[in-house]
């Protein structure tokens, strides 16, 4: 019985709850409104620059999710005398919304940093066992959304730079203990049962960031097309949280009482910030500048290279400025959504022919012989308010405007809510498997991480099931790849049932270690996933019932690759799952690899 | 003699003025990421300054600031450049007598994106992060500036050929990019402001992990800068531009010449508050507050303990005397040299192993932290008319017992050394340290301050003699104290290298040897004092643990990639793309597939075969020119880099056929444009697109 209408049941929430959002929130709108030194200010601010953003259900703890968020980028591990490490007068916030009808963040977690000196009277940062820049922290938990908080650690331990095997093992001169030991000793359990961990740790993060900021050479197609990844043997500070489901979950259930592996109660918008005080007066004499006046967030992340590569330059600072929730009410940075920077280079009636690189992403200008996804072109605007649309996402009944806000949007309905609301499992949000050809027909499950606040964050369904990493399906394209196998698997795209397929939580549902973003990003940006839904690449006949919607254009975008899809070193099997920061000795000087 | 003479008059004169100062003192007393705070703040982080007589211009003096350490060539979207709001100054004193700076020049940036609509640093010829400079110059220590270069050019970020030499990007080398940047100031002087290779070189890795340098278990040194950038100052100045009294290098009475000698330090100063705004944006206010300063390599990085650095960097070299208390003592008994003691720690760091500073130097004098150094002497005849005689130099040199290295360590950074005995070279002093010996250094700039001295009257080591050496002045020692061309007499003789670390300080000079070898006590040996294992007396100064001394090395003895000839002597960035970029990833890129199905696939310029725009740049008008195969409706549009639509130049049904459209530009900025051309038949539309450059 109660198995029986609990389907339903998730869809008719589901549904009210849209339309709770579109008549509370989105009507009274006119008009609708990741990153590494991604913007001006905060490239010049290292300790506060947020560089990644992690949320995933622990691979060997399901009941568990982990986040971890990254700060201080491309740390040198040699880079003494005064190495890096989180910053004082600084507040570190990770922030979880579980419920679209609480207003603003539903748990908050606050981290702040203390440094002693333990022997001033050296320049080295460890002799005979004193550690100088030793770095405690209190993490504080607000499940107010903001207005009270409770300290659950005091006094936490950040282990050291990993400067070498003098500071550290030797016990004469140095610590006298091994960096593991360090790590293990640093895990921490909250008074409120989160584990925690904060420190250095290897930068998980890979990307071949001098090809690619070359004007998009991703993969190379200069400098002999060696691949390069810009983010090898360089370290980063680490905030990993390892927290209990029922902890998450809006009503405290447990994640075996989740409904489905969709269920529409687990999911979690998930981001990260720093704040700093607003005024700083520098010290005359060298003593510790002093700060006062309110606390003012100067870097947020949420999915990976939104403020790295959707946001123009003009607009960077300002997008750090702003917190998720003040989104739905901006007006001035959809746009860069609706018709990205990055599509006018995989469009050869614009700048596609500018870069080779991309060759192998070319958007829809023709999908289904009907809809031009290019930028200034209407995607899916002229069935607004059809018959053929009616109860589907894109009805404005439904969903509001957001969806369709108006002519020469062509991404409104893939690229934006995938940043800004997550995916519903609702027409015409699944895949292509069992909707004989119309795009808008309801087709397999695929994906609910729909948590409609109209903010840039990383969102979860904490109910998915989790994928081995040892698997032979386990793949870093993450959704993309779940989408090829519940297309083209046997195993999968037989009938329109909903089934768990490997990868279903990988980016953007959440977002592993392992999953290479800034390929899924480029993907989706050539509209990947208006494929998988059925909105396939210009080379696929409609007419042609015969045909297969794999055409060699969709098959390029699966192909395509930066070449850079792994992390240089292996991730830890057990939180915090990062792997230690590289060793200063043990580093190859720049140039030589 | 006569010049001998006019330095004992100048130091009598000067320690007068100091003494004044000193006298009330209860006790007489280079930097990438050195102190805790500046490495918060990268982009007023001073890392390296070097001055020397320029090798292809004798008659010019060559000063290089460099800021922002370890800039990774690939550190985009917004690669690292100087920052605004921040006041990069370089400072001249070339007179004591005069109160403070001399000469100061200010660099002032000011950040512009020229195509703010994109999130690349360059595109289409447009940069954002745009970076111009204003140069100001004080000959008055600072009290009023003139502007003598405008808007100074810095080059952009080396970002890759698809950015410099491709046609989407600059469209042009970057060697010329670098070179167009060089500019002459008003006042005459030649710079240049941008980024370049890093050119120190250290194995950081190895001697921040407890001094292990030469490495002794982790394997090979490496140079933990190469292949990274910084972002550089580099001014080349006449030499009668920074004497004092506006002479020439070939008025200057030998290579010695006290009248010749400059202190040089750099400094960044950030205004006192800093708000930030809820908008994102950054608003500055309140008194100019000195954040960084550089004068000698390494001290704020290696002598300074963490607990001083901070305040060391707030202070002005002219303060330094009156904080002698403070600092003094890290000079007298530097902490490095506590491992460079076996009675201390030298057993704790096997690196220096070779480095061990006297402690029984002719069988009479203890250079051990703590220990009394030539403090014995002092009032004594021995050093009467010597630079140790209170009556001539006051106390600073001799300040208190158990400050060994005042007579070495605190001059070389706060005075320089003067050509009086006993910093004479030992050569011809027969055996006696306090006697006179062959004239080797000269500059002796008493201000009590960290400064780099340069004698400006040396003359250039040429770079590509088999005599220069990346050791410097203790090259310059060895030569004069064993090489038969130079060890014959006490004469004043030009000596390989006199031009090198610390008589300034060449791009070349491995100051971190130096400054080792310095603390290892090899300025005393230079003067007589030699390592334990001489008897006075014996035949042979030159022993084991002078040897061990001198050939000792931290395994990086040079930059990892060669110096430019010319100003600014500075390798150009590493490139972005190149082998300083990340590790490389086997890939190979599978085929590009053509489509499945063709039909209906927009290929472009079916109708449209051929479409040109005449001129283009335009100022108030360009004309188009569209070749239809077939009659179709022809769509012209204009659209600024921001996506928005600014002109429909036609809109209409034409013929096959030439069609030529003249469109008016008058009310358009000035800017680059594209124009969408789209032609459509049978339902089917096609497109293409110009980029339209309007003029001034």
């Amino acid at each position: 019985m109660q198995v029986k209408n609990t389907q339903p049941k998730t869809s008719n929430s589901l549904f009210m709850r849209l339309g709770m959002m579109a008549f509370i929130s989105f009507l009274a709108l006119s008009t609708l409104a990741s990153s590494h030194r991604e913007a001006p200010l905060i490239a010049n601010d290292p300790l506060a620059d947020n560089t990644d953003l992690y949320a995933f259900r622990s691979p060997d703890n399901p009941n568990t999710i982990t986040i971890i968020a990254n700060y201080i980028p491309a740390e040198l591990p040699y880079g003494g005398p005064n190495y890096h490490s989180f910053g004082e007068n600084i507040r570190y916030e990770i922030h979880i919304d579980n419920n679209v009808s609480t207003a603003g963040d539903d748990v908050i977690y606050r981290f702040t940093f203390n440094k002693t000196n333990e022997d001033p009277s050296t320049f080295f940062n460890i002799r005979l066992g004193k550690e100088n820049l030793k770095t405690t922290y209190t993490l504080e938990r607000s499940i107010d959304g903001g207005k009270t908080f409770s300290v659950v650690i005091s006094n936490g331990v950040v282990p050291p730079p990993n400067i070498g095997a003098r500071s550290i093992e030797n016990s004469t001169v140095g610590l006298g203990t091994t960096y593991a030991s360090l790590i293990s000793g640093a895990i921490t359990t909250a008074s409120s049962g989160e584990k925690i961990y904060c420190g250095p740790a290897d930068d998980p993060f890979f990307v071949d960031l001098g090809g690619i900021f070359d004007l998009g050479d991703a993969p190379r197609q200069m400098n002999n097309n060696k691949v390069r990844d810009g983010l090898a043997r360089y370290n980063t500070h680490t905030i990993a949280i390892q927290v209990d489901i029922s902890t998450l979950q809006k009503d405290g259930k447990s994640v075996a009482m989740a409904a489905n592996i969709l269920d529409g109660d687990y999911v979690i918008g998930v981001w990260a910030s720093a704040s700093r005080m607003a005024t700083k007066t520098l010290s005359t004499t060298g003593g510790n500048p002093a700060y006062s006046g309110n606390w003012v967030q100067v870097s947020r992340l949420g999915m990976p290279l939104t403020n790295e590569a959707v946001i123009p330059i003009g607009m960077k600072d300002y997008w750090n400025s702003l917190t998720p929730y003040d989104e739905i009410t901006d007006t001035l940075l959809d746009r860069y959504f609706y018709n990205p920077e990055l599509a006018l280079y995989m469009d050869d009636s614009k700048f596609g022919g500018a870069v080779p690189a991309f060759s192998a992403l070319r958007v829809q200008s023709a999908a289904l012989q009907s809809f031009d996804f290019r930028n200034g072109a209407d995607g899916l605007y002229g069935l607004k308010g059809s018959t053929a649309v009616a109860g589907t996402a894109l009805d404005d009944a439904v969903f509001g405007t957001l969806l369709l806000p108006g002519a020469g949007m062509p991404r409104s309905v893939d690229l934006w809510p995938t940043f800004h609301t997550g995916v519903p499992n609702v027409i015409p949000y699944q895949l292509a498997t069992g909707k004989a050809g119309n795009p808008l027909a309801a087709g397999k499950p695929f994906i609910n991480n729909f948590l409609p606040n109209g903010g840039d964050m990383l969102r979860l369904n904490m109910a998915t099931t989790v994928t081995d990493r040892t698997s032979a399906d386990f793949s870093s394209d993450g959704l993309i790849h779940a989408a090829v196998l519940g297309l083209t698997d046997a195993r999968f795209n037989a009938d329109a049932s909903l089934q768990f397929i490997p990868n279903m939580d990988g980016f953007p549902n959440g977002r592993r270690l392992e999953d290479d973003v800034t390929r899924i990003e480029l993907q989706a940006v050539s509209g990947a996933v208006l494929a998988a839904i059925g909105l396939w690449y210009d080379d696929y006949n409609a007419s042609d019932a015969a045909a297969s919607p794999v055409t060699n254009h969709l098959l390029n975008v699966l192909q395509y690759s930066t070449g850079v899809e792994s992390n240089d070193v292996a991730f830890k099997t057990s939180f915090p799952y990062v792997a230690a920061p590289w060793r200063g000795t043990a580093v190859e000087a720049q140039g030589t690899y | 003699m006569k010049t001998v003479n006019n330095i004992s008059r100048q130091v009598r004169l000067i320690f007068g003025a100091l003494l004044l100062t000193a006298f009330s003192l209860q006790l007489s007393a280079s930097s990438h990421r050195e102190a805790p705070l500046i490495a918060n703040d990268p982009l007023a982080d001073n890392t390296d300054l070097y001055v020397f007589v320029s090798p292809d211009n004798p008659n010019m003096v060559t000063i290089i600031a460099n800021y922002i350490p370890i800039q990774l060539p690939h550190g985009g979207p917004n690669y690292q450049t100087f920052g605004e709001n921040i006041r990069y100054e370089i400072h001249i004193d070339n007179d004591v007598a005069t109160t403070g700076d001399d000469v100061t020049y200010r660099f002032t940036f000011t950040r512009t994106n020229e195509d703010p609509s994109t999130f690349f640093n360059i595109r289409l010829g447009k940069q954002n992060n745009m970076m111009r400079y204003k140069m100001e110059k004080s000959d008055d220590g600072g009290s009023t500036w003139t502007t003598i270069v405008a808007s100074g050019v810095v080059p952009p970020n080396n970002i890759g050929p698809r950015s410099i030499e491709g046609g989407a990007g600059m469209n042009m080398p970057y060697s010329t990019l670098f070179g167009n940047a060089i500019t002459n100031a008003s006042s005459g002087e030649k710079v240049f402001c941008g980024p370049t290779d890093d050119p120190f070189f250290v194995d950081l890795a190895g001697i921040f992990d407890l001094g292990d340098a030469p490495r002794q278990s982790s394997g090979a040194a490496r140079d933990g800068l190469a292949g990274y950038n910084v972002s550089s100052i580099a001014i080349q100045i006449p030499i009668s531009m920074l004497q004092k009294d506006g002479k020439t290098v070939d008025k200057a009475t030998s290579i010695l010449d006290a009248d010749f000698v400059i202190g040089v330090w750099a400094s960044a100063s950030r205004q006192q508050i800093q708000t930030l705004n809820t908008d994102g944006s950054q608003s500055f206010s309140g008194n100019w507050v000195q954040v960084s300063r550089l004068g000698m390599p390494l001290t704020n990085e290696a002598v300074i303990p963490l607990g001083m650095k901070d305040k060391w960097n707030s202070l002005t070299p002219y303060q330094d005397l009156a904080n002698i208390s403070d600092f003094g003592g890290f000079f007298y008994n530097p902490e490095l040299a506590l491992y460079m003691d076996d009675a201390l720690f030298g057993g704790a760091v096997p690196g220096f192993s070779k480095l061990r500073v006297q402690r029984n130097s002719l069988q009479g004098f203890d250079f051990g932290n703590g220990n009394d150094g030539l403090y014995g002497l002092k009032g004594s005849s021995a050093v009467a008319g010597t630079a140790l005689d209170d009556a001539v130099f006051g106390t600073l040199l001799l300040p208190a017992a158990a400050s060994p290295r005042s007579v070495d360590l605190w001059p070389i950074f706060h005075t320089g050394v003067p050509n009086v005995r006993p910093y004479h070279l030992a050569t011809g002093k027969g055996g006696d340290p306090l006697a006179a010996g062959k004239p080797f250094i000269h500059n002796f700039l008493p201000n009590g301050g960290d400064m780099l001295r340069l004698n400006m009257a040396v003359p250039a080591t040429d770079r590509t003699s088999a005599d220069f050496s990346s050791s410097g002045l203790v090259q310059a020692a060895v030569l004069g104290l064993t090489d038969s061309r130079f060890n014959g007499s006490s004469s004043l003789q030009f000596i390989p290298n006199m031009d090198g670390f610390p008589n300034g300080r060449r791009l070349e000079d491995d100051v971190t040897k130096i400054e080792l070898q310095a603390v290892s006590g090899v300025v005393l040996a230079a003067i007589g004092l030699w390592y334990d294992d001489y008897t006075a007396g014996g035949s042979n100064p030159v022993t084991q643990d002078l040897l061990d001394v001198l050939t000792y090395s931290t395994g990086v003895d040079a930059n990892d990639t060669s110096f430019k000839t010319a100003f600014p002597y500075l390798q150009s960035p590493w490139s972005g793309t190149g082998k300083s970029s990340g590790s490389t990833v086997a890939y190979t890129q599978p085929a590009i597939l053509g489509p499945t199905w063709t039909v209906g696939i927009n290929d472009l310029n079916k109708e449209a075969r051929f479409v040109s725009n005449y001129p283009n740049p335009f100022i108030s008008s360009t004309t188009f020119n569209v070749e239809l195969t077939d009659n179709s409706k022809v769509i012209i549009e204009v659209f600024n880099m921001a996506g928005k639509l600014v002109a429909t130049p036609l809109n209409g049904l034409r013929s096959a056929g030439n069609h030529e459209v003249n469109w008016d530009s008058n009310n358009l900025l000035p800017g680059l444009y594209l124009a969408r051309v789209k032609t459509m038949s049978n339902n089917v539309e096609r497109m293409n697109a110009l980029r339209l450059v309007k003029a001034q």
